[in-house]
């Protein structure tokens, strides 16, 4: 019987024009929008353009561009004299600007780096430290070894992170969990419709259990579910380039809770009972705001700290949690993730514990 | 003759609300039982309980002589139900519905194949079998709908209003559906709106009102002892005053100026009593005895008023 309900949803799914594209288009287009807007890492690189005037010929002043030139931060460009250069910082055609004096000396006639000193220090401090370090190692004379105060290490255990952090692995998994749980209207939907066009009457009056009656609606849509995100995942690797760090394993049993725990909240608003218009115009509305305090649309990193707490509230945190570590992280493992999993899947037990408490076969 | 259904003190309460109050009931196997009531009166209710859709607050139900209670699964394969709705996937075809309510019976491969195709030729869509059923026509979708009923070959169906909102061709056709699932030994408990297809099909109806079958029997049998002759009086004057007086008298019910009466005895002592209130009798005709007759003097209601 479960197998016969599996085929008459998907075939009904199938022929469902506008579920189909709420399911799988729409969330490629929040991939591909989001993932335009997220630049988080060094997707397309792009340095910041410096102002820098120094006299023609000036062999220091080259060095010090050449420096700009080579760092993976900064674009030297050159303007037509000193005053140029601080007007173009002053009226913010750049964030900072380079002055070499053609009678440079150590202390007597520095060299001037123009910045905007009432910027906020956490904007401006980055660019003024790594300025002054990249021209004070374009002016040390070759061969000569500066002091080392201070050593950059890894930790130690940690796991180095990938080549590159593609915005992608930020948006597809964001919008995958999103639109993972538009699978639970999905599923309340198809309950109100077999109750309204009496099916559900015809499957009350057929000798099938009713517990069975009710995995074989659940179980379609959790396998939709994980179809819906495998192609989501597939869809990032595949086209937008998303790289796995961690282990497969952990992924699909990441996306087994997530699918999980769609379906139960699902049944959780079937238990409510209401019609296919009651369900359409409000449960929307909840998966929306749970997915943004999830962090799907909006990453959980760059909220307050205070709208972070209040994200463990709903799955979707804990599954991006997860998939975060996963995608990011080399070496994650089931293990790894267990709190999240475990969440997860205390969330789902509670879901399908309401709907099963509320949940009303006659109605 | 063996029982195919039996509904013993059948009861269900909503809260403090009773819908039936305690059924008793026997359907003998290859009888078309016509189920009639005004709305309200506990009709549908009772099929879902027979048929294990809504769990009894009282009483019993076997089909079979199956104990719906203890057996559920065993005495639910006896029985087909055809719901008012058309209780279809609409989006899928005649044939993937078949499939899918033959797994809900335990039905596959072959004995899957047979059984449909032997309930799609009794409905007559075999050959519209792969159409998806929202192209289906109104009538067309209530065949399917009885197909979709039939299709484990049930000993008992049952047919809730199920010539609604079709044409007289798809009626026709309908009937005949009946008439031949009868014949070859079916049983089928039939409800309607249309007093005239209980009369056309059915060998015994069963009339509810307030949550309890007021009558039972055949045709003839209810007719005989509910319907009597009646008279239609046109009246003017108070009219509202004349239906009073003549209440005392008969059942009586009321059409603008035209009272419908069933005397309870003469028919003298309700045109005097109608008399005395002043009005006056414009035309008298007689009324032949009919079901419909029955059917109002045991509930006081015109059936399309407000039956369902």
């Amino acid at each position: 019987m479960i197998g016969a309900s599996v085929q008459k949803e998907v075939a009904t799914l199938l022929r469902d024009r506008g579920r189909l594209l709420s399911l799988f288009a729409m969330p490629v287009a929040f991939i591909v929008v989001f993932g335009m807007m997220f630049k988080l890492g060094p997707d397309k690189p792009e340095k910041r353009p410096i102002a820098i005037w120094h006299a023609p010929a000036d062999a220091r002043g080259q060095q010090i561009q050449q420096a700009l030139a080579d760092s993976a931060l900064f674009e030297p460009v050159l303007l037509g004299s000193a005053d140029a250069v601080g007007r173009a910082v002053d009226d913010e055609t750049y964030v900072a600007g380079l002055v070499v004096p053609p009678d440079f000396q150590p202390t007597a006639k520095p060299v001037v780096l123009y910045i905007d000193l009432t910027k906020e220090p956490a904007i401006r401090g980055p660019i003024n430290g790594a300025l002054i370090g990249l021209v004070m190692r374009a002016l040390v004379p070759s061969g000569i070894a500066q002091p080392v105060f201070v050593a950059t290490q890894m930790p130690p255990g940690a796991h180095p992170a990938p080549d590159e952090i593609s915005s992608f692995q930020i948006t597809v998994p964001g919008n995958a969990v999103l639109f993972a749980f538009f699978i639970s209207m999905a599923v309340a939907i198809t309950f109100a419709h077999e109750r309204h066009t009496g099916t559900w009457r015809r499957m009350l009056a057929a000798p099938v259990s009713r517990w069975r009656m009710l995995i074989g609606k659940l179980v379609p849509y959790f396998l939709i579910s994980l179809v819906q995100v495998a192609f989501l995942f597939g869809l990032g690797a595949g086209v937008f380039g998303m790289k796995v760090a961690g282990s497969v394993t952990a992924l699909v049993v990441l996306t087994a809770s997530v699918s999980l725990c769609s379906v139960s909240f699902g049944l959780f608003v079937a238990s409510f009972g209401g019609t296919e218009r009651q369900i359409g115009s409000t449960v929307p509305i909840a998966i929306l705001v749970m997915g943004l305090l999830g962090g799907c649309m909006f990453p959980r990193m760059f909220m307050p700290g205070i709208m972070k707490t209040i994200g463990l509230g709903v799955p979707h945190s804990w599954a991006l949690d997860g998939y975060y570590a996963v995608l990011i992280k080399s070496g994650t493992t089931v293990a790894t993730i267990a709190p999240e999993l475990a969440a997860l899947l205390a969330f789902a037990a509670g879901f399908a514990l309401l709907g099963l408490w509320r949940f009303r076969f006659e109605r | 003759m063996t029982a195919v259904l039996e509904l013993r003190g059948l009861g269900k309460d909503y809260g403090a609300r009773t819908a039936v109050k305690a059924v008793d009931l026997v359907v003998e196997q290859g009888e078309i039982l016509g189920l009639l009531g005004p709305n309200g009166a506990g009709k549908t209710t009772t099929i879902s309980m027979a048929s294990g859709v809504v769990t009894p607050t009282r009483g019993t139900v076997a089909i079979g002589g199956v104990s719906l209670a203890n057996e559920p699964n065993v005495a639910k394969a006896k029985l087909g139900l055809v719901p008012q709705e058309i209780a279809l996937y609409e989006d899928l075809s005649a044939m993937q519905n078949m499939r899918y309510f033959a797994a809900l019976y335990g039905l596959r491969g072959a004995a899957a194949a047979e059984h449909i195709a032997w309930a799609l030729a009794v409905v007559g869509l075999e050959e519209r079998a792969a159409d998806v059923v929202k192209t289906y026509s109104g009538g067309m979708q209530r065949r399917l709908n009885i197909a979709a009923g039939l299709v484990h070959k049930p000993a008992l169906l049952v047919l809730d209003e199920p010539t609604v909102g079709v044409d007289p061709q798809s009626r026709n056709y309908i009937f005949e559906t009946v008439l031949a699932l009868r014949k070859s030994g079916m049983t089928v408990i039939y409800t309607s709106h249309y007093m005239e297809e209980v009369e056309a099909l059915c060998d015994r109806v069963a009339i509810m009102d307030g949550g309890a079958i007021v009558a039972l029997g055949t045709l003839a049998e209810l007719i005989a002892q509910h319907a009597g002759r009646g008279i239609a009086l046109e009246l003017t004057g108070d009219v509202d005053a004349a239906a009073k007086a003549a209440a005392a008298h008969g059942t009586v019910t009321r059409d603008g100026a035209v009272l419908r009466v069933v005397p309870a005895a003469a028919l003298a002592p309700v045109i005097a009593a109608i008399e005395a209130t002043g009005a006056t009798i414009a035309r008298i005709e007689s009324r032949e005895a009919t079901l419909e007759a029955a059917f109002l003097a045991l509930t006081g209601r015109a059936l399309r008023d407000g039956a369902a």
